[in-house]
């Protein structure tokens, strides 16, 4: 078998996102779809549930009030972020491992993958973007091609480097030029074979080449941002570092300036501690 | 050895014989680690934003978010533990970019410049400086000998040559 099928082959041993998952995002993906239907897809599995109440009632959302039934948590947090969190609560298990290709220790991915879905939902709230959740989720889940890649990245990492340090590529292209296949292009992939909505695929496959998305497109700029802001605080970067392309002109379309830019980074730190309990609880620590 | 955590937006100084100050994830933050091999004392902070006038709450809150708050809290606190700046050493690593990040946007360059125009006015010299690329960095100083290590992402640990 070639090598890039053999990879792509290796997405079977990925565990998917559960059916529930699954069957959220349709439920926010689709304008017309109601609150009972959502609290009735969640409600008769009690581990989910347990954890979505445990998650809500985190210090990050702040809440006065102890929620106690899922109803009570899309009431309190509406529709978008509960099924944001039942995504975020049940899809550590891929990202939890060591990856050493990307000389990311233990649970640091997944620390990644967290931080920079809250900074992308954030930035898409204060654009008034819709489809919030599905944003959340393309964030949350566009580095999964790494955790397959990984293995690759390390056997090839001396290739791999090289052409970053003495040529300049983007570690992205030094991937592509070296293994046949890069962890955008690979997480696409698994999200296609997860049936995800093509919007979300194009997401996932375009996070580190926001110049290949539609000229009105705020979605790819927003989670492609809130990537670069993780790396620039050094959150999830690795072996590859900053080695990726900055695109001064989609960071415009977004209207967004040198302040936004040092405020989102400040204001995100600032609650760096509820994150991080936030992290702990999702990956059922 | 006891491993200090520095973490970001953080500073620790230490004058304990059997600690390691250490400090991950420099991407565009600064970390800067000064020691004195007389008082055998030193400190190391991870600023993440150039200037404190950005958000005057949170500074406040914690001044090592910034360059300019947390640049002189480093100084004033290993004074405390009877550092002198005429002995200092002083290392100064991170500031990276992503490629291609220019002007305003360039948080490393501008996080390394702050630094710059302090370090001039208040007339302190650097003995090491690795900043800018592109590339995730690690920096550990150890208090008993003043020895100092850099991590580059990709690249290995290296020692961090002293006097």
């Amino acid at each position: 078998m070639e090598r890039i099928e053999r990879i792509i082959e290796e997405i079977n041993e990925l565990r998917p996102v559960s059916e529930i998952g699954n069957r959220v995002t349709e439920i926010t993906s689709n304008p017309n779809s109601s609150l009972t239907e959502l609290v009735d897809v969640i409600k008769y599995d009690q581990g989910m549930t347990a954890n979505l109440l445990r998650i809500c009632n985190s210090t990050y959302f702040g809440l006065k009030k102890k929620i106690a039934s899922i109803k009570q948590a899309v009431t309190y947090l509406g529709l978008n972020k509960v099924a944001s969190l039942v995504v975020l609560g049940s899809s550590a298990d891929n990202f939890k491992k060591a990856q050493a290709g990307y000389d990311l220790n233990e649970g640091e991915l997944w620390r990644y993958s967290v931080s920079s879905a809250l900074i992308a939902e954030d930035l898409a709230e204060k654009k008034r973007l819709k489809n919030i959740s599905l944003i959340f989720t393309s964030a949350l889940l566009k580095d999964i091609g790494k955790v397959i890649l990984s293995a690759y990245v390390k056997d090839s990492f001396e290739d791999i480097n090289k052409a970053v340090q003495n040529r300049g590529l983007t570690f992205i292209d030094a991937e592509k030029e070296v293994i046949g296949i890069d962890h955008a292009e690979l997480g696409a992939r698994v999200a296609e074979k997860w049936n995800f909505d093509s919007f979300m695929v194009d997401i996932i496959r375009n996070h580190h080449d926001p110049d290949k998305a539609p000229p009105d497109d705020l979605s790819i700029p927003i989670v492609y941002l809130a990537d670069s802001i993780c790396m620039m605080i050094g959150i999830g970067a690795g072996s590859d570092g900053l080695a990726y392309r900055y695109h001064q002109d989609i960071v415009d379309r977004l209207n967004f300036s040198d302040i936004d830019l040092q405020k989102t980074i400040a204001s995100f730190w600032g609650k760096i501690k509820s994150v991080e309990e936030l992290i702990n609880l999702s990956k059922g620590d | 050895m006891i491993n200090i955590i520095v973490g970001v937006a953080d500073m620790k100084v230490s004058d304990d014989r059997g600690a390691i100050l250490i400090t991950h994830s420099l991407g565009s933050c600064i970390g800067v680690a000064i020691y004195d091999p007389v008082a055998k004392a030193g400190g190391l902070l991870h600023y993440m934003l150039p200037e404190s006038s950005l958000d005057g709450i949170k500074a406040k809150k914690n001044p090592y978010m910034f360059g300019d708050t947390g640049i002189p809290l480093l100084f004033k606190e290993a004074y405390k533990l009877g550092v002198k700046k005429n002995r200092l050493q002083v290392i100064v690593v991170g500031g990276a970019q992503i490629l291609d990040q220019k002007g305003l946007f360039n948080i490393g360059k501008r996080n390394y410049t702050l630094l710059r125009k302090m370090f001039w006015k208040n007339n302190v010299m650097t003995d090491f400086e690795d900043i800018g690329g592109n590339t995730n960095r690690t920096l550990k100083l150890e208090i008993e000998s003043g020895q100092a290590w850099l991590k580059t992402g990709g690249m290995g640990v290296k020692k961090i040559w002293k006097e």
